[in-house]
Parts: structure tokens; sequence; C-alpha cells
């Protein structure tokens, strides 16, 4: 069984449609990329899972239980974690702060062991440990990034939703952010990440799907989707990966 | 001396007033981005439940002072699912003319209740207070000074040391952020309107045996806070209360040293000064950076 699955989603906002009924299914233990160009959806359907709006048509499957048009405090809860566009670190709070609040969604835990869940946190990513007390705002994007993956893996989630995690930031942090999503990866975390830049996505992906003015365009593994001459030159090509 | 010393007590009595209604406007406008315009009626509530506990039914002072305090929690849980909660998802003018309109129903239902006819509420104290040296200190405005010394320190602490601190922090920063992180953000805003009906009704109890209890007190405190929030940097909780002791300073000096009947003119002259020359007050710029 899936631990996600989108059956025939369709999201709209007010008027608009921006996801005209698209389905998806992520393994455990997978990483899965979504692709595609700006306002192909791809931000769309992760609100969509994680509740931040709620689907006008079909459902979303988590471990086979329907969660379409729960509140996101309840679907982080079942073990949902989303890293939204933009980082969201909370700009007047420390990074360790910031981090420890990643585990807001699980209950009977002291503010001691949070504490030093969070600090063990920094080992995975050394990069920000020496900001453990700076305030968020101070941060690089690329170090924001940092927190806000952290945070999102305090939550000890069974999937992660990554959107855009190397979105405006220098080649090198990409790098970096990638790695993590890598390690991550080898931890056993199921992940649906969305990218603009292919390349970067496709490298640590199981499977891609291609999106594109909120319908699935293609799927496959990245050999496939990275074969596929058309394709390449539609959606994955050197552009966007510039672009990013 | 001996006078600038003897202003300088009774304006930070008056000022922490205004602190402490200010912490209200600023914590409720960071929770929710909207000013609460029924702010100042929190304290006059609480004032007349006061009068109505301890003058009219006789309880005991200090258990008269806790029963008030509760009737703020309650009211404060009651104003928020009543006059914010529907609205939540909409812009901040809807909101504003709510509170506004709920401001105008607190103010006519005491006066439905209870009648225009103002109140005295006695001190806290038996000893309307005493003499240190050249200085006279008031009971009440010592009671006032302490108590609001008092809440920040314990506010500082919880904000910075709690847990839930830190939620309340993060809702007020980024509510659907918060909302993805698991914390409960209605909860959160809901102990927002709590905790600041109950410190605007601390404020109201505290001030009433140095004014008259009337239906009109709220208005003329809120204006004085509002005008200490825009002062300090509006949504900054230091700054309420360095704009609030500010403005009491500052009022107590011009009433002394320039006309008595221009006294609420200075608070205002010193708002408009700030408005024009420095609008994102004493501490903007902090605030400013964040966002």
């Amino acid at each position: 069984m899936p631990l996600l699955e989108l059956k025939n989603l369709v999201v709209r906002y007010g008027e608009i449609e921006a996801v005209h009924g698209i389905s998806i299914a992520v393994e455990p233990g997978e990483v899965v990329t979504l692709l595609g160009s700006n306002g192909a959806g791809k931000s769309t359907t992760l609100r969509a899972i994680s509740g931040l709006v709620t689907p006008a048509a079909g459902d979303i499957l988590f471990d086979g239980q329907s969660i379409a048009g729960l509140k996101p405090e309840e679907i982080v809860r079942r073990g949902i974690a989303h890293v939204p566009e933009g980082r969201r670190v909370f700009p007047g709070l420390s990074v360790k702060e910031n981090i420890m609040l990643g585990a807001s969604n699980r209950s009977g835990l002291s503010r001691r062991q949070i504490a030093t869940e969070a600090e063990a946190m920094f080992d995975l990513f050394p990069d920000i440990r020496r900001f453990s007390g700076a305030l968020g705002w101070t941060l690089s994007g690329g170090q924001q990034q940092m927190v806000a993956v952290a945070r999102g893996l305090m939550a000890k989630p069974r999937l992660l939703l990554l959107d855009e995690p190397s979105l405006g930031l220098a080649p090198v942090i990409v790098q970096a952010v990638f790695a993590i999503i890598a390690e991550i990866r080898r931890r056993d975390t199921t992940v649906l990440l969305v990218e603009q830049n292919a390349r970067m996505g496709l490298s640590v992906a199981d499977r891609g799907y291609v999106l594109e003015t909120g319908r699935l365009a293609l799927s496959g593994t990245p050999d496939e989707l990275w074969g596929n001459e058309e394709i390449r030159a539609a959606y994955l090509g050197g552009r966007t990966a510039s672009a990013a | 001396m001996d006078l600038v010393l003897q202003l300088l007590f009774t304006g930070i009595g008056i000022g922490s007033v205004y602190a402490l209604v200010a912490l209200g406007f600023v914590l409720i406008f960071r929770a929710t981005n909207v000013v609460n315009f029924a702010q100042g009626e929190f304290s006059m509530v609480a004032a007349f439940f006061m009068v109505m506990f301890s003058v009219k039914l006789g309880l005991p002072y200090w258990l008269a002072f806790i029963v008030s305090l509760i009737g703020m929690g309650v009211l404060g849980a009651v104003f928020n699912l009543a006059v914010y909660y529907p609205l939540r998802h909409r812009t901040y003018l809807p909101v504003i003319i709510s509170t506004i309109g709920a401001s105008i129903l607190l103010a006519n239902a005491t006066l439905a209740i209870h009648g225009p006819e103002p109140e005295v509420l006695s001190g806290w104290f038996d000893t309307p207070g005493f003499l240190v040296g050249p200085v006279y200190l008031d009971s009440q405005y010592l009671l006032i000074i302490a108590v609001t010394a008092l809440l920040v320190v314990l506010q500082y602490w919880f904000f910075e040391h709690t847990l839930l601190g830190k939620k309340l922090q993060a809702t007020s920063q980024d509510k659907e952020m918060a909302a993805l992180l698991g914390i409960p953000v209605a909860l959160m805003i809901m102990v927002t309107f709590v905790y600041s009906a109950v410190i605007g009704g601390l404020a109201g109890i505290l001030v009433a045996p140095v004014l008259f209890v009337s239906i009109h007190m709220g208005a003329t405190i809120a204006l004085k806070a509002f005008a200490a929030t825009i002062i300090g940097g509006f949504g900054d909780v230091t700054g309420a209360i360095i704009g609030g002791l500010a403005l009491g300073i500052i009022e107590t000096f011009g009433a002394a040293y320039v006309s008595v009947p221009y006294k609420d003119g200075f608070a205002f002259l010193v708002l408009v000064a700030f408005l024009v020359f420095r609008p994102q007050g004493i501490f903007g710029e902090r605030v400013a950076e964040k966002a």
C-alpha cells in the first residue's frame, strides 16, 4: 500500500482551478520528486496534502486513510511534515527555538527532551550549530533552509514534504541542501520533493512526476525522464536549472 | 527637586496603567494583526466588576479582585469567539469594525445595567500613603507600580523560557507556519485574548481608586495606551512598556509645569510629534528589520 496516494486531486483558489485532477502515489521509503515550471501546481499540491488548502474534489490517502480537508495541525500529528516554499523560519525566534517548535506535533515530550533532540539535529546540520542562539531573520537563505528542514525533521515525520528547497540559493548551497536530502533518504524517511531545478530533483529521487499547468504530463524513473529528449527540452532543460 | 521626584513617582504610577493596557494592545495585535479597539473597555468593565463584587455584594476586597479577574478571563474568551473568531479569515478591516462595535456594546451594556452615575472604589490598602523623605508615596500608586513590574518580569519569563510562550510568539509571527508545525493556532489566539482581557482588567481595577469608575474611563485609558504603543513602536512589547511610562511622566510634568486643563493634550502632542518625525516609534527599527 502506498504511504501517500492522491486520487484525482482538484484544488481551486476561488474561481481559478490550480490543480485539475492529478493522481500520484508515493511508496514507503521512496523519494519522489514533483517537477514542473512555475505555476504548474506543484506547491498547491503540497499545500493540499498538508491541509493548508481544502481539495475541491478527489481524495488524499495517507496510510490508507483519507486526510483530505483535515486541519494542518491534525495532518502533521499523523506524520506529514511540510517544509514550505520560502523557508518560513520564525524571524523573531532563535535557530534552536525554531527547531524545537518542530516537535509541536508530538505530545508527551518535556521541554528538556525536545531541547536535547534539537541539539542532536545540529549533528546533521553542523553549519548552523554556531547560529543556535541567533534570531531567524539574521540568517542567510541557505542557513534558513537548513533550519527549516531541521525543524521539519523534528516532527519525526513518516512523510516529509519539501517545497523548492533550492530556490534562491547559490549553487554551492544547493549542493549542501541536496546532500542533506540524500542523508534523510538514507534514514528511511519518505520524501515528496517539489523542484523547479529538475537536475537536482532527479539526482536524489527514485521516481519523478512532471506537472504541466495543473495536469500530470508524465512520470517515470529519473533515467526515463532524463532520457526523453522532448521532455528534457520542454520541462527539464537547462533553462530551469540555471534559473534556480 | 522634591517636586520633580514627586511628579516622577506619580508619572510612573499612571504610566504603568497605560503600559498594562498598551501590552494588551500589542499582544492582540501581534497575534491577530488587528488593533483591538475594545481594549480600553476591558479596563472599564473590570472596574465595574470590582464595584459590583466589592461595593454592592460586599465581598472581601481580595476575593472581589480575584473574581473580577476571572470574570475578565471569561469575557476575553467570549470576546475572541464572538468578535474575532468568525472573522479570522477576513482582512483586518471587518475585524477592526467588529472590535469597535464590541467597544460600543460593552460601554452601553454597562450603562444599561449600572446606570450613568460614576462610582468610587476604595484602594487595596487602608493607609492612603506615607512620606519617604520629601516624597509622598501614595499606596495605590505603589501597588500599581509593583504589580506592573511583577507582571513585566513574569511575562518576560513566560515568553522567553517556556515552550508555550515560544508557541505564542511563533503564532504571532507566522500563523500558517505555526499550524503546519502542529501548534494549535486557534487555542493560542484564545490564550492571547484571555490574557489581554485580564491585564487590561487588572489595569482598570488598579487605576479605579485613583480615578472615578465610569463608563467613559475605558476610552480615555485606551487613547493614552494607544499613544503609548505608537511611541514605543507598534507591536513591540518593550516599546509598549517604555511608551506607557514615558507618556505617564510627560503628562504629569506637563500638568505641573505648563497647564492642568491641557493635561490630556500633552499625550497627544507627543503622539502627533512621533507620527510626524518617527512614525516607527522608539523601537520601530527592530520590527522593520524582522519583517
